[in-house]
């Protein structure tokens, strides 16, 4: 029996809070791909992240996930410079899920508020953000570690109770 | 098509939009880390700040490639760049830069006192790729930088006087770049320090304010010979009273009467060294009260023109001492009248009050003093600098220096205190000692 997740109530929620997200993938010869999501979705569990991407965007990072399923995903609050990062070895593509769009949708706004507040036109972050519907795809892992990764010293330390 | 280059895109590393990396680890996990700076070195390599020793770090020592992702922060187009670590450069000209730099969007940030700049670990630029996704239309082009550039190569090309040389470089870069603050300061080669000798859209003029190498924005641009932009307001690289401060701290003689001119709410700050044939002359300084006033193509067009500054500037001396010519001996007392101006003259650090009021000390002091002194005993009104240079009581401290740099500094001084007696050109290599008052000298110390 697994123990609790990973992820806990908090996190979940600061990960669907309308943040900026990114996920990276690696080649078979370690090559790194990078890549902005324009979502994040928690299973009801909290044990599966699901990351909503661009495809056209998405250079090797499909083949690599279908290759070898190794994900670096990291979150972040502009406003604050939170930042949570979370890995997983299973990371697999499917076509987003039904709610997924409406999700999407309020999460950008949550996103456009955030960095409007100091400033910002708001026509930058949703630029930022936008794309097709029909090119989204959504990308889902367990995650296996979670790290701090606020800039600072600490870092890179590993997670302990979500923050 | 051609493939982008990094040229193409620098503008887009800077700005409000953090870069993103991923690298990957020796046994295949790979990593996501956010950048506060992207430095572009040149069309090939970028350099990025290693602040903490971090997985990015441990990641691109063990295996060098590494994924960029950056955001251009006017049209918001992506990019996606495949880079190779080659070294970490801890000291020199990009260290500097970006550790200036930094401070500024740290301080953006606020996250001063967190971001410290520890190396500047420079990648070769192994591929650029656009990303598809909306873009916005790119801000009207403010003005053509090259026109710019070429407009006052030419009238900076066309002065054959010193003061006209500083008075027409500060003039064009108002007209051309829409710079409302400038300063020109001179490598003072004895003291280690830059004197004031020109500035424009300040209250005060500053002439004769000075600045130690290495400190501040300017400082630094001056000792590493690089230019240092800052894009944010910030307090690490004030060029004020707060480095005016360390530097008396640290047991460097400055001049400490004369302020440097600043502006209050400065954002932007731009320091380029001004240089000819090897050597250092001076530097050139703009600040505006906007954020990011100043981007790469602003700095390679102001690199431009304090080119061209510098090769006048070293020219004008060269032919200035070549045609310096003694002084007619026949000289008569202009008529004077009106109480007398007093001059108190400090033995110790040639520093020099007309009445009440500083006017100037040290090279400039001295000159002045045995200006005035030679009035007193002979007469005399008409001077060249070649004798002055000669002169063992004026103690140039270096056979470089720029005599006519310093008469210049001291000419301004007495017009803005207009206290009667003034410097004044009158003919190459030569200048008139002017009073409409009568003078007397009292010695101190």
């Amino acid at each position: 029996m697994p123990g609790a997740p990973l992820v806990d109530e908090e996190l979940a929620g600061f990960l669907q809070s309308g943040v900026s997200v990114h996920a990276a993938s690696r080649g078979a010869t370690l090559v790194p791909c990078l890549v902005r999501g324009i979502g994040c979705r928690v299973s009801p569990d909290r044990r599966r992240v699901t990351i909503l991407l661009l495809r056209p965007q998405c250079g090797p990072m499909l083949a690599d996930f279908a290759d070898n399923g190794h994900i670096a995903f990291v979150a972040s609050r502009p406003s604050t410079h939170r930042t949570v990062q979370l890995k997983g070895t299973d990371a697999e593509a499917h076509a987003p899920a039904p709610g997924d769009r409406a999700l999407v949708k309020a999460q950008h706004e949550a996103f456009v508020e955030d960095v409007s507040r100091y400033g910002y036109d708001p026509g930058l972050p949703r630029t930022l953000l936008g794309g097709d519907w029909e090119d989204v795809v959504a990308v889902t892992f367990t995650p296996t570690a979670a790290f701090v990764q606020t800039p600072g010293p600490g870092a890179g330390a590993p997670l302990e109770g979500g923050r | 098509m051609r493939a982008l280059t990094l040229d193409a895109i620098r503008e887009g590393l800077e700005g409000d939009f953090p870069a993103t990396m991923a690298t990957c680890a020796a046994d295949g996990t790979p990593n996501c880390a956010y950048l506060s700076q992207v430095e572009y070195v040149d069309p090939a390599h970028v350099a990025l700040s290693w602040q903490f020793f971090n997985k990015t770090r441990r990641n691109v020592l063990e295996n060098p490639v590494a994924c960029l992702n950056v955001v251009d922060p006017r049209t918001i187009a992506r990019y996606r760049l495949v880079i190779r670590y080659l070294r970490t450069e801890t000291a020199g000209p990009l260290f500097e830069r970006m550790k200036a730099r930094l401070a500024g969007i740290a301080s953006h940030t606020g996250m001063t006192g967190v971001f410290r700049l520890q190396g500047s670990d420079v990648y070769r630029v192994e591929s650029i790729e656009r990303l598809p996704g909306p873009v916005l239309p790119p801000p009207p082009e403010r003005r053509s930088l090259l026109a710019a550039v070429r407009a006052c190569a030419q009238r900076i090309g066309a002065v054959a006087d010193l003061q006209a040389l500083l008075d027409t470089a500060l003039a064009c870069i108002a007209e051309n770049f829409s710079v409302e603050h400038a300063l020109i300061l001179l490598r003072d080669p004895a003291g280690g320090r830059l004197y004031t000798v020109a500035s424009r859209g300040y209250p005060d003029s500053g002439v004769g304010s000075e600045i130690p190498l290495g400190h501040g924005v300017i400082g630094v641009a001056a000792r590493e010979r690089t230019p240092i932009r800052i894009g944010f307001a910030q307090a690490e690289y004030a060029y004020g009273r707060a480095v005016r401060e360390s530097a008396l701290r640290e047991g460097i003689a400055l001049e400490t009467e004369i302020p440097l001119p600043g502006l209050a709410d400065s954002r932007s700050q731009l320091a380029v060294p001004i240089e000819a044939f090897g050597e250092l002359l001076g530097a050139l300084f703009v600040e505006a009260a906007e954020d990011l006033r100043f981007g790469y193509d602003d700095e390679d067009a102001l690199v431009a023109v304090a080119g061209q500054l510098g090769t006048s500037l070293h020219v004008l001396q060269a032919a200035a001492e070549a045609e310096e010519a003694p002084a007619p001996a026949a000289a008569g007392r202009a008529p004077v009248a009106g109480p007398p101006i007093v001059v108190r003259h400090f033995r110790e650090n040639d520093s020099v009050f007309l009445g009440g009021d500083y006017l100037i000390k040290g090279v400039a002091g001295n000159i002045f003093h045995v200006l005035v002194s030679d009035f007193l005993a002979g007469g005399r009104t008409e001077f060249s600098n070649r004798e002055l240079r000669l002169d063992p009581r004026v103690r140039l401290p270096d056979l470089s220096d720029n005599l006519e740099a310093r008469l210049l500094l001291l000419s301004r001084r007495l017009a803005e205190r207009d206290a009667g007696v003034r410097i004044e050109k009158s003919g190459r290599g030569r200048f008139r000692l002017a009073l409409s008052r009568p003078v007397e000298v009292v010695e101190v110390g």
